[in-house]
């Protein structure tokens, strides 16, 4: 047993902590120090006090993104969960071809961000317009070119790409229930329902943090399927909070003031994260 | 406490091995012995091969000098590159900078290049973005233009004559015959305008409307605390003529499709482009692209004829390198733009529309740079400003707006008084 005092222990843990400084902990600390600053990536001059944390907060096109990102979010974790619940469900029953069900419904996952966005762009721009159009759908047209296709859009594709994650951990909570309670159940003449809800639903709830906490956490870092579905278009609407900081910092070169967007960014996912954490926790111990 | 010292002597051991490797791979840059090495960082990754190609030219005449390309591409990615290697140290000796915002930027770090020969022969206006006062902060890539690439096959079917679409009413009645005969010439539209490129509707077709208020000058506009946006009307005018006439829903077009699907595939007569389509349009159908596609200005009242023609990307010298460095810096940049071989090299290697004297009589290697080229020499051209726009004004205000106006969610009133505040808060914090 490796203890704190012996030299070996810190020894092996001094890659990893290392790794963790220079990577994490002193850019962290360096960007905070930025963000007080009007550093332009090269030098800065003086020292701004809290101007760009009070300048994000008065820059709309940072606010808008971050509604926009929050109910993105919000709409994603209630979607993603819920089909990721009934995919788990689904290839847990004895049916023929479960295995090669859990394939193809994780598949999607294995694709990078930005091919998924170009494919489902295709199929949004061109397949669906060839449909209502052959069919005479107004729906099916112009998805993509207005806030709120473009919004549904990036659910969907969200949706796509996370369910069968998601349905990999409920899938391991839903087999390590013991089957004789089921049975037990079974035989004391339960309903379907009865069962889902008293048995299996309390017995999968740890699977609810960690899989809240991944599609949260998720939701609020996209990037890549924003900028390959719509780039934030039309006229910005679609655009999410990572998206706004990239574009503030390299694109309008504002370096430092995109520091401190991000540094507030941070601070709200590390918050409402470790809060659903801890509330997620506090309802496990009550069922246990 | 002994632990603590211990872990303090573990981490300061870790540390200190890895400055000792990091070290070790970057100390092989000044080590060169007598001969210079030139460090060039510039943004056109599809020039890589033929800069590379040009620099082991150079390398052969010039057997004390050592020319390194390195092309890091896709906009923003060049400046971070840019950024990161100037305050790691590994400071290149020849960069590129876009215009009067990024010259700005890394002024303390630009040289002055007035003495090149190539600062002499530059075409007169070219070097607008980069003078300050008498001292010369770059030198001119290319020059680019744009306009209405057109295709010269529908236009001669519906009879009618590109080179004569000189004023709004022309092109007007152009596009309304086109427009009546589409079924006949094999198209699906006359134009095609790409909603979700909002650069395409605001630095190329705004840069007509709005250069006139600045004389065509970027460094006018760079500077001007306000924008006067009196062709407003006439802004509008074009825009709603290609949307109107324009191809599927603007709104969901991009790029590609505009080049490549609708001009590419022959399904559109013209679309609002420049000379740099032209390998796109190459990979698609070379015929074609070879000879069956033209280009015209578009048309502005009072500049009749006259294609806005700019400087895309300036060279500039590091002034922090040692002297040495700078002078054969400035001498490879001479070389290229000023010797036979050098000039050979810009036009059929790089297929450079050349903005320096002294390339009369050579023949561009593709009809849109031939093109840009002719009016270059006629002197019908006009100015580039949108790289004087005020930063984050094109991303954040206009091009924004400018969508909105398409998708019927902001009338152009409102988006010029929208265009007009934004340009002088932000020109005045600046």
């Amino acid at each position: 047993m490796l203890k704190t005092k012996s030299k070996a222990y810190w020894l092996f843990l001094a890659p990893a902590l290392i790794g963790l400084l220079c990577v994490v902990i002193v850019p962290m600390l360096l960007g905070l120090f930025y963000s007080f600053t009007d550093w332009n990536g090269l030098f800065f001059t003086k020292s701004v006090g809290f101007s760009n944390y009070v300048a994000a907060f008065r820059d709309s096109g940072f606010l808008n993104a971050f509604w926009f990102t929050v109910k993105y979010a919000i709409a994603v974790i209630i979607a993603v969960n819920i089909i990721g619940l009934g995919l788990a469900l689904l290839v847990t029953q004895k049916i023929k071809g479960a295995n090669a069900l859990r394939t193809i419904f994780f598949m999607p996952n294995l694709i990078g961000g930005l091919i998924l966005g170009f494919i489902w762009q295709f199929i949004f721009v061109r397949v669906f317009a060839a449909i209502g159009t052959a069919l005479h759908i107004g729906a099916l047209t112009g998805w993509l070119s207005n806030p709120q296709t473009g919004f549904w859009g990036l659910v969907i594709l969200t949706i796509w790409q996370m369910s069968g994650y998601i349905m990999l951990i409920y899938i391991a909570y839903l087999e390590a229930i013991p089957r004789e309670i089921i049975e037990a159940a079974e035989i004391d003449g339960t309903s379907p329902w009865q069962r889902f809800r008293y048995i299996t639903f309390p017995m999968v709830a740890p699977a609810f943090t960690v899989s809240l906490f991944l599609t949260l956490s998720n939701g609020f870092k996209v990037y890549d399927q924003n900028l390959s579905l719509t780039n934030g278009g039309p006229y910005l609407s679609t655009q999410m909070l990572s998206m706004n900081i990239v574009r503030t910092a390299f694109t309008n070169n504002k370096l430092a003031y995109g520091e401190a967007k991000a540094i507030i960014f941070f601070l709200v996912v590390a918050a409402i994260s470790l809060l659903q954490v801890y509330f997620s926790r506090k309802r496990e111990e009550n069922l246990s | 406490m002994k632990q603590v010292r211990q872990f303090l002597a573990i981490i300061m051991l870790s540390i200190v091995s890895i400055v000792l490797l990091s070290a070790c791979g970057s100390n092989n840059n000044e080590s060169s012995g007598k001969g210079v090495t030139i460090n060039i960082l510039q943004g056109k990754v599809e020039n890589n091969t033929q800069f590379k190609q040009i620099a082991a030219q150079y390398e052969k005449s010039h057997p004390n000098i050592k020319v390194i390309i390195t092309s890091v591409g896709g906009g923003s990615d060049y400046l971070g590159t840019l950024k990161t290697r100037m305050s790691a140290g590994d400071e290149p000796t020849i960069f590129s900078v876009a215009g009067p915002s990024e010259v700005s930027q890394f002024r303390t770090k630009i040289a002055d290049v007035s003495d090149t020969k190539a600062a002499k022969l530059a075409l007169p206006d070219t070097l607008d973005a980069v003078k300050e006062g008498k001292k010369i902060l770059g030198l001119p890539f290319n020059l680019e233009g744009y306009g209405f690439v057109y295709n010269k096959e529908v236009f001669k079917k519906a009879g009618i004559d590109a080179n004569q679409l000189k004023t709004y009413d022309q092109l007007l009645a152009a596009v309304k015959k086109l427009n009546a005969q589409k079924e006949k010439l094999g198209i699906k539209g006359v134009f095609s305008l790409p909603g979700q490129e909002s650069w395409v509707m605001t630095n190329h077709l705004g840069n007509v409307f709005i250069a006139p208020d600045f004389n065509g000058n970027v460094k006018t506009a760079y500077t001007s605390k306000t924008l006067p946006l009196t062709r407003a009307k006439e802004y509008k005018r074009m825009l709603d003529l290609e949307a109107n006439y324009s191809v599927g829903n603007v709104m969901q077009t991009d790029y590609s499709q505009q080049v490549s699907q609708y001009f590419g595939l022959h399904q559109v007569a013209m679309i609002q482009q420049g000379d740099w389509i032209y390998q796109t349009v190459a990979q698609i159908d070379p015929k074609f692209a070879k000879n069956g596609i033209g280009m015209i200005p578009i048309p502005v009242d009072g500049y009749a004829g006259k294609m806005p023609v700019g400087v895309p990307n300036y060279w500039a010298v590091n002034s922090t390198r040692p002297k040495k460095e700078q002078q054969a810096a400035k001498d490879f940049l001479d070389w290229l733009y000023t010797t036979d071989q050098g000039k050979k090299d810009v036009v059929d290697l790089l297929h450079f529309v050349p903005a320096y004297k002294g390339f009369e009589g050579m023949k561009m290697q593709d009809p849109l740079s031939e093109s840009v080229f002719q009016h270059t020499q006629a002197k019908t051209t006009t100015g580039w400003v949108f790289n004087g726009y005020p930063v984050s004004w094109e991303a954040d205000t206009l091009g924004p707006d400018v969508q909105k106006y398409l998708s019927k969610v902001m009338t152009w009133n409102e988006l010029v008084t929208d265009a007009k505040q934004a340009w002088a808060n932000l020109q005045s914090t600046k």
